[in-house]
């Protein structure tokens, strides 16, 4: 019982920082239909900054998130203008295999500058444990945790009480009628990309004090993200937020009583049922591309 | 031969001719190897053109098919034995039955979902034969015999195997191309559903179109690891492999014969520079990643299009245009409609219910279209006819209620399926294939499904003959060989039109024929549709241009709120109270002149 809590406990907590990255993800597809297959490389990129600023000036990984956070927006702004930008209105395909080609690119970009070793941020905080009874409570998970929940909620409040919130809503809803009423759209998908990869830099930070990370650990973050968020309905933000913990609790009920071996295949096959049994997910809608006119 | 055929030609064949011959040219094994691995990569991209390049399913799992390939070749002659010559075959049985497979399991999805599908494919199959230790030998990998042949043959047999595997593969491709199989990947790419409305079985096609894009692939793959003589899960399930892929088919060209071949030996150079002078590892990732990159956004047609076009712009720099040219209307004696309101129904709809979320679009509508008639279906916008044509074309299911063709019940049968028993229709906005011709568009309808059609050629001559009669009819002709995409919008409502006609349908449903189209185009639609129906045609049209209805139509089917809410001859209907209040207005006076006989 001690053991299933345990298992429990800790696969909310990791499912907590699981949301935080696939909310963004979401959002994005929901203002520009475009699944950006970088998200997991801009992950890794705020691991390696946040690393970076922990090993080297010695700034712990719980505030290094300011300044990933500050970066990472500015990486998402320049993509966006330089890549993502042109295929906007370009088929599927375009946009898939861009973002697809990206994705490595970066990942051998950050080989080359951090190099192809395992990394993690180990402030001393993150070996010690809160004891409740004879369940604990890693510290590094946790406050990961908490800063995550404490980032949606800010990213919620933009999104649900500022003017740029509701541009970005009206985008999402019907691009051609908020440009009629005069929302700048290149300048709100510019925003919405660069704010996606500043929470994907901050999901990053958390990473980094929660595991270790290289490079090529990309791939398999971003297939966990994108079974997140299919499982919870593309560009669903509740959707995504159910889905990042059931798949954290997922994860660590097989970790614990099958293999940890086989907790990175539960996404993928989590991907395949979801697609062939219900497409649109948890709490997505079909898209209006699937009905006929 | 032209000379000028012969010139361009030439040098196609030289080049080929280097490549297929090249271990007896050199004995340099560096380039050797080069070319070898270059030809699996070319097999892999040819395969991979007929899924993505055809079809347009973004694919990101062809990689896989060479480990798997590989991996039938490596367990079958370490764990059973035997030769090579049962166990290329076998792979190539094995990698079609996997693709099979993951067709099956990605039926319904499409774009984002597809790609996502895919990728999740290949890593789902590399953790497994990772984690199957005991029957993979798992990360360790597994090393196979090494061949028994003379080292005087050297790398031969493998250059050579993979040379008719390739020649195999471009065959296919070639073959695919020119029959009614192509063509119906070619408009699946296009427009998916419209493809279905005219007949095409869309999943029997798209399964088909991944076996054949993964068969040859999986042959290749076993050849490969014969000769590199060791597998692992990372070197033959990376995605890297798959990018290359990819990469080599987007950079020649997609859709192309030589366009994957090409980018195959472009991409493999590319790969043997970054590993031997720039270490390998990251910078081919920053190479192959960038470069994909460069190529979406830089040449996203790819090399051999580009050219072709260039060529062609060159070529036909001073011949007039045909767009401004006059459609050629001919002056015929206006035909007596035919309509007969009290015929027996030859399609019939019966309590549909259909509903979005808290929207009832169709509430309970039933109506029926009389043999022979032109029956209009009217109603304000929103009132759902054109969701009433989606259920009755089978693009969306009802809740609830019936569909009946000629007393049969078609309610349950898939979209392609209903063209083949009679429904035909046309779109509110036209959809043709744009990239196809109008003849191609004309020739794409299939008025059943079999698998000899697969086989059979794009065009036969009686199509021909057809296609050209129908477009002589709308007065089309001579843009018969202009891709749709650059047609005006009133002409693609013609050729819409006649794409139909080609189904040779029991009904032919049109929605709104005369939207967005100048006057005489118009005029010239109605006298069209008078004229078809004088020859038995039956039709079921959704417009909004009263004169129009009213003067063409009997009887008229009104639409309010999804209900059915009169129903009756044109004279009826206009002094129909709900009528007048729902749609027409009580200030409705429609002046007595139909169409034509201005």
């Amino acid at each position: 019982m001690t053991k299933l809590v345990q298992t429990l406990i800790l696969g909310v907590l990791v499912g907590g920082v699981y949301a935080l990255l696939a909310s963004g993800l979401t959002v994005i597809f929901g203002v520009m239909r475009i699944i950006n297959i970088a998200h997991g490389a801009l992950m890794i990129m705020g691991a390696f900054i946040t690393y970076t600023l922990w090993h080297y000036l010695g700034l712990d990984p719980l505030l290094g998130v300011v300044v990933t956070v500050i970066v990472m927006f500015g990486v998402g702004w320049v993509v966006y203008f330089v890549t993502v930008r042109p295929v906007r209105r370009a088929p599927v395909t375009s946009s898939v295999l861009l973002t697809f080609g990206l994705a490595f690119f970066l990942e051998g970009v950050m080989g080359f500058i951090w190099g192809n070793s395992a990394r993690g941020s180990r402030p001393g905080y993150v070996e010690t444990s809160f004891n409740l009874g004879s369940l604990y409570i890693p510290k590094g998970l946790f406050f990961g945790c908490l800063l995550a929940v404490v980032i949606m909620v800010a990213l919620q409040l933009v999104i649900s009480k500022t003017w740029l919130g509701r541009s970005i809503r009206a985008s999402a809803s019907s691009e051609d009628a908020a440009r009629l009423v005069g929302v700048n759209i290149p300048m709100v998908a510019a925003i919405t990309f660069a704010l996606g990869a500043a929470s994907a830099g901050a999901g990053g930070a958390m990473i980094s004090i929660m595991s270790t990370f290289v490079a090529g650990s990309q791939i398999l973050w971003i297939t966990r993200l994108l079974s997140i968020v299919v499982l919870g309905g593309l560009g669903s933000v509740p959707g995504a937020v159910v889905a990042a913990l059931i798949l954290g609790v997922g994860e660590s009920l097989v970790g614990t009583y099958v293999s940890p071996l086989w907790s990175p295949a539960l996404s993928i096959i989590l991907i395949f049922v979801i697609l062939v049994v219900r497409p649109q997910g948890l709490l997505g809608t079909k898209l209006r591309e699937d009905v006929a006119q | 031969m032209s000379a000028g055929r012969v010139a361009r030609i030439a040098p196609v064949v030289v080049v080929a001719l280097l490549i297929v011959l090249f271990p007896v040219l050199t004995g340099n094994g560096y380039y050797q190897n080069m070319v070898i691995i270059s030809l699996v990569i070319a097999v892999g991209a040819t395969g991979l053109n007929i899924i993505t390049g055809f079809a347009g399913y973004p694919s990101l799992a062809q990689g896989a098919f060479l480990g798997l390939g590989a991996y039938a070749a490596a367990l079958g002659s370490l764990r059973v034995g035997g030769s090579p010559f049962y166990w290329i075959p076998l792979a190539g049985v094995l990698a079609g039955f996997f693709a099979f497979l993951l067709g099956l399991l990605s039926l319904r999805t499409r774009g984002f979902s597809f790609a996502i599908i895919t990728v999740s494919f290949l890593l789902l199959v590399r953790i497994i034969v990772q984690n199957w230790r005991h029957f993979t030998e798992g990360s360790s990998g597994l090393t196979l015999p090494i061949p028994n042949w003379d080292r005087a043959y050297m790398n031969w047999p493998f250059h050579f195997a993979l040379v008719l595997l390739l020649g195999f593969s471009m065959l296919m491709a070639y073959r695919i191309r020119r029959t009614k199989f192509g063509v119906g990947l070619i408009a699946m790419r296009e427009d998916e559903d419209k493809a279905a409305s005219i007949g095409i079985n869309t999943p029997t096609y798209k399964m088909l179109g991944f076996v054949c894009s993964a068969v040859f692939v999986g042959m290749a793959g076993a050849v490969y690891g014969y000769y590199i003589t060791f597998v692992d899960p990372l070197g033959m399930f990376g995605l890297l492999l798959s990018v290359q892929i990819i990469l080599s088919l987007l950079l020649g060209g997609k859709g192309t014969m030589w366009g994957p071949v090409l980018g195959a030996f472009i991409i493999e150079p590319l790969n043997e520079f970054a590993n031997n002078s720039l270490g390998g590892g990251n910078s081919r990732l920053v190479i192959f990643g960038g470069v994909l990159v460069l190529v979406v956004l830089l040449l996203p047609q790819g090399i051999i299009p580009t050219v072709t076009r260039r060529v062609t712009t060159y070529r036909e720099r001073r011949r007039p245009g045909l767009t401004g040219s006059r459609i050629e209307l001919c002056e015929r004696p206006r035909p007596a409609t035919r309509s007969d309101p009290s015929a027996p129904n030859v399609l019939e709809v019966r309590n549909l219910n259909k509903r979005f979320g808290g929207l009832q679009a169709v509430a309970d509508c039933s109506f029926g279209v009389p043999q022979g008639s032109l029956t209009a279906l009217i109603g304000p916008n929103g009132s759902g006819k054109t969701t009433v044509f989606n259920i009755i074309t089978g693009m969306m299911s009802a809740d609830s209620g019936e569909v009946y063709l000629d007393g049969r019940r078609i309610d349950h049968l898939p979209p392609w399926t209903r063209a083949h028993l009679g429904v035909g229709r046309t779109f509110q906005i036209t959809r043709l294939f744009g990239e196809m011709t109008v003849l191609e568009n004309l020739v794409a309808p299939l008025r059943e499904f079999s698998a000899g059609q697969l086989n059979r050629g794009a065009i036969s001559g009686d199509e021909a003959a057809r296609a050209d009669e129908l477009l002589a009819l709308v007065g089309m002709t001579a843009y018969r060989d202009r891709p749709t995409s650059t047609l005006s919008y009133g002409q693609r409502k013609l050729v819409e039109l006649a794409q139909v006609l080609a189904l040779d349908p029991r009904v032919v449903l049109l929605d709104e024929p005369a939207g967005g189209i100048n006057p005489t185009l118009v005029e010239r639609l109605g006298e069209l549709i008078l004229e078809l129906n004088a020859s038995g045609r039956t039709f079921l049209i959704v417009e909004h241009n009263m004169p129009f209805v009213m003067g063409l139509c009997n009887p008229v089917r009104v639409l309010a709120r999804g209900t059915t809410i009169c129903q009756g001859s044109p004279e009826q209907v206009q002094r129909d109270r709900c009528v007048l209040e729902a749609y027409l207005g009580d200030d409705f006076v429609l002046e007595p002149k139909g169409v034509g006989n201005a």
